[in-house]
């Protein structure tokens, strides 16, 4: 029999998360509201698409921490040739050209990678100082918050408005994003010869090759989505902040990547899911909310996203060990 | 005449200079199995790899199902048919049962969407033509390696298969996991697949073989078919080696028994692994400790050691009483411990051999302000290398430059560095071939002999009967039994195990 629903892994975050809304709620209970839950998702949604861009890269047992510099390269550098060309149309432009960056520096990635044999982690040391140091010194160092007119409103594009307590709460049309990107990556994932040699890979590599995947072509693969997303995740946040900066996302990789290992993937590969990563980006989303409401610093926010994702990694060993 | 899968003729292969094959001839028939035995460098794991497409021949002819092959590729092996199990498996353990076992033949054909319901359907075939019955959607990380070697057996079994080589696939399988992987592989000869055997092991080997070929040196000394009854250990050893292992001779060392003994163990217990464990280990003695997998012998091997230490019980060594609670203190007491898996846990593979000789006794290596010195531990591992004879030109070589047989030679050359009072072995002859085997076993009876206790943990019982004095045998973390290995011969201690099962 397949495995029942009750015992994944997905179904196990979904009801922590369930739980930790509801004691969150008894505490403060302007925590239940469908606002709240609106917050959450804006606020999250570019580190879903992020998260959703590195979730393969650990699947293939690798971890990358230069596609928030990819982020950077995709919208800052475009942003000031657009303002030079004084284009005044709308965000369009924008995504095109930041995925197509994205797309071509996860091509060199991959190309790295797969003719030097570099290690993964290894060459994204280098590509984030690189990518990170490029936009900074060649385009600029400053914050801009001239917009094209066609975009200026975009922020404010909603998919449903609803009226509660606490006055409107709006859903982006970003998140629409999120749920084209995940269901495209869970049907790569799952339903493609290309997405299971991305797990096969990360199970065993040697057997892998022998068994007579294309490595090449996953490694060309994997990091042009990854770079992909992350220029979209870029967009997006300019799009909804209304201004373009050269240090997009810097330091913010830490957190999408302990979010996708609370999803469920193996930091050692071979494991994860679109729908546990969205669930891990949530938790941590949730988490930080919720010490908002329960009127903690935000200093400890970090510190206690960084104990979390410590008890989930014990909890993954562990539950390794004990199945062997 | 029957049909023929496969036909060299004169293969040769040269690597830079060495001559790995000299003018071999190998003929497989439709549903045959075939035996392939030989020492490491023999030349049988070029073969395989001829075979599967791995290396190229450099002169000779292969006619793989009546046609002639002037390279074998990869790809052209398994369109013909052929196909490799090699000792890892080549599973993904991450994934599910099914889709290991189908991956290969959706990737074959070249698919590009992955049809789950097209993966239980091959799975569902595969596993039905080998009459097993394994949950197709649990991860095939949790299986036992027997369930794994299957599951590896299905994966190969394309519609098309004709030819399947196995590289040693029993190394990690108990005796029973041994005897049901032979009837698999008469259930596959019988649907008239082909088999070619690569194996250390000659038990198994006369229990299986209808044809057996033996390499040495790059050349194939024997190719016959036989049957289990007319199957001669000593002949086939000879073949092998080129040497004469007189057993007949062996001269075991004669244990002190009015002596202290070198260890006193008593009610040694450990929760789900070992129960009431007593035992005497005697000043120059050989002990064997046996049993199925899970019968308990290498969990006490590692309460003694340390590694797992008992709940339980009293251990003596020379008459003193030891607490031995990490391996800290089981070194401290005096205890070696050679593991199985030398490898994995045994060796610093990457590391010059020097430095797997020192480790235990590194302290002892320092000067007096604390800093270690490089000449000393040379000194000291020169003398153990050669002391126990391993080998090698030079001991800064890394340890993964020595053969099988040598490296477990350094393993133990480690622990005799460490002078300890009790050598605990385990199955320090796993995947070691014939002649170094031989050597081992003289150097264990040697120890012995010299005075330091020795237990050996085994479940080879020749190697039991030809090393120790006195056998225990171990069943559900019990001892059951203890034979005097004068008055019993294999036959006796075999059906005890097998029985006991």
């Amino acid at each position: 029999m397949k495995k029942s629903i009750f015992k994944t892994y997905e179904f196990f975050l979904f009801l922590l998360l369930v739980v930790i809304i509801l004691a969150i709620g008894l505490i403060n209970p302007t925590f239940f509201s469908i606002g709240t839950i609106f917050d959450v998702i804006r606020i999250q949604t570019i580190f879903i698409l992020m998260a959703f861009g590195l979730l393969p890269v650990v699947i293939l047992g690798g971890v990358d921490i230069s596609f928030v510099a990819i982020a950077a390269l995709a919208t800052f550098p475009v942003h000031t040739l657009l303002l030079k060309l004084n284009y005044e149309g709308g965000i369009w432009l924008y995504y095109l050209a930041g995925i197509i960056i994205g797309v071509l520096a996860g091509l060199l990635i991959g190309w790295l990678i797969s003719t030097f044999k570099l290690g993964i982690f290894d060459l994204s040391l280098g590509m984030n100082t690189m990518l990170y140091g490029f936009v900074l010194f060649f385009i600029g160092s400053v914050t801009n918050f001239d917009m094209p007119t066609g975009m200026v409103d975009w922020h404010s594009r909603y998919l449903i408005s609803v009226q509660s307590v606490v006055g409107q709460s709006f859903l982006h049309i970003s998140f629409l994003w999120v749920i084209g990107a995940g269901i495209l990556l869970h049907i790569f994932l799952r339903y493609t010869t290309l997405g299971r040699a991305i797990f096969a890979m990360g199970s065993d590599k040697s057997v892998a090759i022998r068994t007579g995947f294309n490595i090449k072509k996953v490694y060309l693969t994997v990091f042009p989505v990854m770079g992909a997303m992350a220029a979209i995740a870029g967009v997006t946040d300019a799009g909804l902040q209304t201004n373009f900066r050269p240090y997009l996302f810097l330091g913010k990789n830490m957190a999408v990547l302990a979010a996708v290992i609370m999803g469920g993937a193996s930091i050692r590969g071979g494991k994860g899911s679109v729908l546990g990563t969205f669930l891990g980006v949530l938790l941590v989303g949730i988490i930080n909310q919720a010490l908002v409401y329960l009127r903690i610093p935000t200093a400890w926010m970090d510190a206690f996203v960084g104990v979390t994702f410590i008890a989930f990694a014990v909890y993954q060993t562990l539950e390794t060990r004990t199945s062997k | 005449m029957a049909e023929e899968i496969l036909r060299l003729e004169k293969i040769n292969k040269h690597f830079a200079g060495v001559t790995a094959l000299e003018d071999v001839d190998l003929t497989i028939n439709k549903g045959e199995i075939v035996c392939l035995l030989g020492e490491n460098g023999s030349g049988k794991s070029t073969m395989i790899k001829i075979i599967s497409g791995v290396y190229t021949f450099d002169s000779g002819t292969a006619i793989i199902n009546g046609k002639e092959f002037k390279h074998i590729t990869p790809l052209s092996s398994i369109h013909e048919g052929i196909e490799v199990i090699y000792q890892d498996f080549s599973l993904f353990s991450h994934l599910t049962v099914a889709e290991n076992i189908a991956i290969s033949e959706i990737v074959l054909e070249g698919d590009k969407r992955m049809d789950w319901k097209k993966v239980e359907r091959i799975a569902k075939d595969k596993l039905k033509r080998l009459g097993i019955d394994i949950p197709l959607y649990d991860q095939v990380g949790k299986f036992s390696a027997a369930d794994r070697q299957l599951i590896a057996i299905a994966k190969v079994l394309l519609e098309n298969t004709k030819l399947i080589i196995m590289d040693e696939p029993t190394t990690a399988l108990s005796r029973k996991e041994i005897e049901a992987l032979c009837k698999t592989i008469n259930d596959l000869k019988n649907q008239g697949i082909s088999i070619l055997f690569v194996s250390h092991k000659l038990n198994e080997v006369r229990d299986l073989a209808e044809r057996v070929v033996i390499f040495r040196n790059g050349k194939k000394v024997y190719d016959e078919k036989v049957t289990a009854k007319d199957f001669n250990f000593d002949e086939v050893g000879f073949l092998m080696t080129g040497k004469r292992i007189d057993t007949s001779k062996i001269e075991y060392g004669v244990p002190d028994l009015t002596a202290t003994p070198k260890m006193e163990v008593d009610n040694l217990n450990l929760k789900g692994k070992l129960d009431n464990v007593s035992f005497k280990l005697y000043q120059n003695e050989v002990l064997g400790i046996t049993g199925l997998l899970g019968g308990g012998q290498s969990d006490l091997a590692l309460a003694l050691f340390g590694a797992t230490p008992a709940d339980s019980g009293t251990i003596k060594i020379e008459g003193k009483k030891v607490k031995i609670k990490d391996i800290h203190t089981g070194v401290e007491a005096g205890i070696g411990y050679v593991p199985a898996d030398r490898i994995r846990v045994g060796l610093f593979m990457q590391h010059p051999i020097k430095d797997n000789i020192v480790p235990v006794i590194v302290n002892s290596l320092v000067s007096k302000l604390g800093f270690l010195m490089p000449r000393r531990i040379k000194q000291v591992a020169q003398k153990w290398v050669k002391e126990l004879a391993v080998k090698t030109p030079n001991v800064d070589l890394p340890a993964q430059s020595l053969s099988g047989g040598n490296q477990q030679r350094l393993v133990l050359a480690k622990w005799m560095a460490a002078d300890p009072t009790v050598l605990i072995m385990d199955g320090p002859t796993v995947g070691v071939d014939i002649g170094s085997k031989a050597e081992i076993h003289e150097l264990m009876r040697h120890l012995g002999k010299e005075g330091r206790g020795v237990i050996l943990v085994s479940d080879d019982i020749p190697e039991l009967l030809q090393v120790c004095n006195r056998v225990l045998v171990m069943r559900d973390g019990k001892i059951i039994d203890e034979h005097q290995t004068k008055e019993i011969t294999e036959e006796v201690l075999y059906n005890q195990l097998v029985a006991s099962c």
